[in-house]
């Protein structure tokens, strides 16, 4: 297989005019997340001469990155390599001058101005924060599946496909994710199953009619995914059908669990307001309930988890975020910045 | 065919032009080169092409047995990443794809000599006093794997008892099946030890602690 070496996820060492490496004392944009929704942001707040800081999180490139092939993003009628795409947007933010760092967000304080953001390594300061964190798979919650979580249970087919080869694997889950790292698979695996709570696919109708046109996939329909069997490594799982309550065993290598994803929020609860499943809540200008905090993509939208739909509210977040800093110089303000 | 095209090129440039000092990247391949033996020498004289500061050896595992003994190489293809001493970073397998951005931090950090790791971390590991061998398991379309990768090398800059490698599970499938790799990344520390994901430092230090009292006595 050829795989072309990429760039992804590290910060340039740029040092800004002046200074010897020195950051500066505070950023007038914060973006928290480096998948399409936060680079977008960062292209359109670096266009703007912000000052710009991406602090990219534990996934740099956000979900594309996880993905095979994206071809659904306009520009590339033949699709792109998920990670291919995500080292475009990386590039272009920093092209125009966004500064990403490999560092990931430990704490949040959005009770002052500016706002403050703990990482690992530092603490930064910003007049604005772009929340893009995204999502991450949602879990089973099923026995088994802490224990063989990265030994038998993954939720990267593009990280994890490889250790498959001519063995058997379950997927678990309908939509799109499910079925097109399902096809994934089947260039490794000699038989995928697809395990799914209902009697028919949610995914968009093209990846179902390349999923029932491929050899290497069977479908469990009505099913759910009760355990994960195993001593030393996985070789089932118990599943149940939801409208005979009847259980069996489908013998398997592997497990890989496509089933929704979960907004990443912990850091922002009890200063930003979230909803029921804990998505940060917007207005149509990716507003939150804080003044000078936006948020874009997959951590506000429980809906449509689309790349281009991320980009969107990136590019809002964005240009919000321009104006509230414009109308915030033009307010007479204590001045908390570089001491 | 050049593996690096213009765009790669120009970013490369750019990262490494403020190296703190010269850095080797030691490779070995054989004679008769393996599955991906060919590229990864490519890939590193391609480097070595874009700073004055990086310089490239190649060694044949075979027959320069030696050298590779002397630098505990031990599979190929392999490059050690060495500045001004050995700190004992290695590659094992082609580190292209995402590791590629591992590749680079190493050397940049390898120039400098100077992990950037948190002070309680560098205190920690400075007090190290028996072997440590952190093998990160990856493949190279893993996005979250060279966090791992850099974290490891990082560790083995901070104490001269630690060495880490980057292993491409791809390339040493027999490695793959020793340490159960089904999912990367995969550290395993001092073979006994072993942790799933790209987890944060102070999660890294904990496992190197426990590998630690796992040899004591």
């Amino acid at each position: 297989m050829e795989i072309k070496p990429l760039i992804a996820g590290f910060e340039p060492q740029e040092r800004p005019e002046g200074g010897e490496g020195e950051k500066p004392a505070v950023y007038d944009v914060i973006v928290l997340g480096a998948g399409p929704a936060g680079l977008t942001a960062a292209i359109y707040t670096g266009r703007a001469r912000l000052k710009t800081l991406v602090i990219a999180g534990p996934l740099p490139g956000g979900e594309p990155s996880n993905t095979d092939l994206v071809e659904n993003y306009p520009g590339f009628p033949e699709g792109i390599a998920g990670m291919d795409l995500a080292q475009r947007f990386q590039s272009q933010a920093e092209r125009f001058g966004a500064e990403v760092v490999f560092d990931e967000a430990t704490a949040v304080d959005f009770s002052q101005q500016p706002f403050t953001v703990q990482t690992y390594s530092t603490t930064y300061k910003g007049r604005t924060v772009i929340i893009a964190t995204g999502a991450e798979p949602r879990r089973l919650g099923v026995p088994g599946e802490d224990k063989f979580f990265g030994r038998g249970v993954s939720t990267c087919a593009t990280c994890d496909g490889f250790f498959y080869k001519d063995k058997r694997v379950v997927v678990v889950g309908g939509g799109d994710s499910a079925i097109a790292e399902g096809l994934f698979l089947t260039k490794f695996a000699s038989e995928v199953i697809v395990v799914h709570r209902r009697n028919q696919l949610r995914a968009t109708k093209i990846l179902q009619e390349r999923a029932f046109a491929n050899p290497k996939m069977r479908f469990v329909w009505d099913s759910v995914v009760e355990e994960i069997l195993g001593d030393e490594t996985v070789t089932g799982v118990r599943v149940r059908n939801v409208k005979t309550g009847e259980t069996s065993v489908i013998e398997t290598d592997g497990v890989f669990v496509y089933i929704g994803m979960v907004p990443k929020t912990e850091l922002f609860v009890g200063q930003l307001e979230l909803d029921k499943q804990g998505y940060v809540v917007a207005d149509r200008h990716q507003r939150t309930n804080v003044p000078g905090v936006f948020v874009a993509g997959d951590v506000q939208d429980p809906n449509y988890r689309q790349i281009v739909i991320a980009a969107g509210t990136g590019a809002v977040a964005a240009m919000e975020a321009e104006r509230f800093l414009d109308e915030y110089w033009q307010t007479p303000h204590e001045e908390a910045g570089p001491s | 065919m050049a593996l690096l095209d213009n765009d790669v090129r120009q970013q490369v440039v750019e990262f490494l032009k403020d190296l703190a000092g010269p850095v080797r990247l030691v490779m070995f391949t054989q004679e008769f080169e393996c599955e991906y033996c060919a590229e990864t020498r490519q890939l590193v004289e391609e480097l070595g092409e874009l700073s004055d500061l990086v310089s490239v050896e190649v060694y044949d595992f075979q027959a320069d047995k030696e050298k590779a003994e002397e630098l505990g190489i031990d599979k190929i293809p392999a490059i050690a990443v060495i500045g001004k001493e050995d700190y004992g970073v290695r590659f094992y397998g082609i580190p292209s794809g995402y590791e590629f951005t591992s590749l680079l931090h190493a050397i940049r950090t390898v120039a400098a000599g100077e992990p950037e790791l948190s002070e309680e971390g560098k205190k920690f590991l400075s007090e190290i006093d028996r072997p440590v061998h952190i093998q990160v398991f990856v493949t190279p379309t893993c996005p979250y794997c060279p966090h791992a990768v850099t974290l490891a090398h990082q560790m083995a800059i901070a104490s001269p008892h630690v060495r880490a490698d980057m292993v491409e599970a791809m390339e040493f499938p027999h490695l793959a099946v020793k340490y159960q790799v089904m999912g990367v990344p995969r550290t395993v520390i001092n073979e006994t030890v072993h942790l799933e994901g790209a987890a944060p430092e102070p999660m890294v230090l904990d496992k190197v602690r426990e590998a630690l009292q796992g040899t004591e006595g």
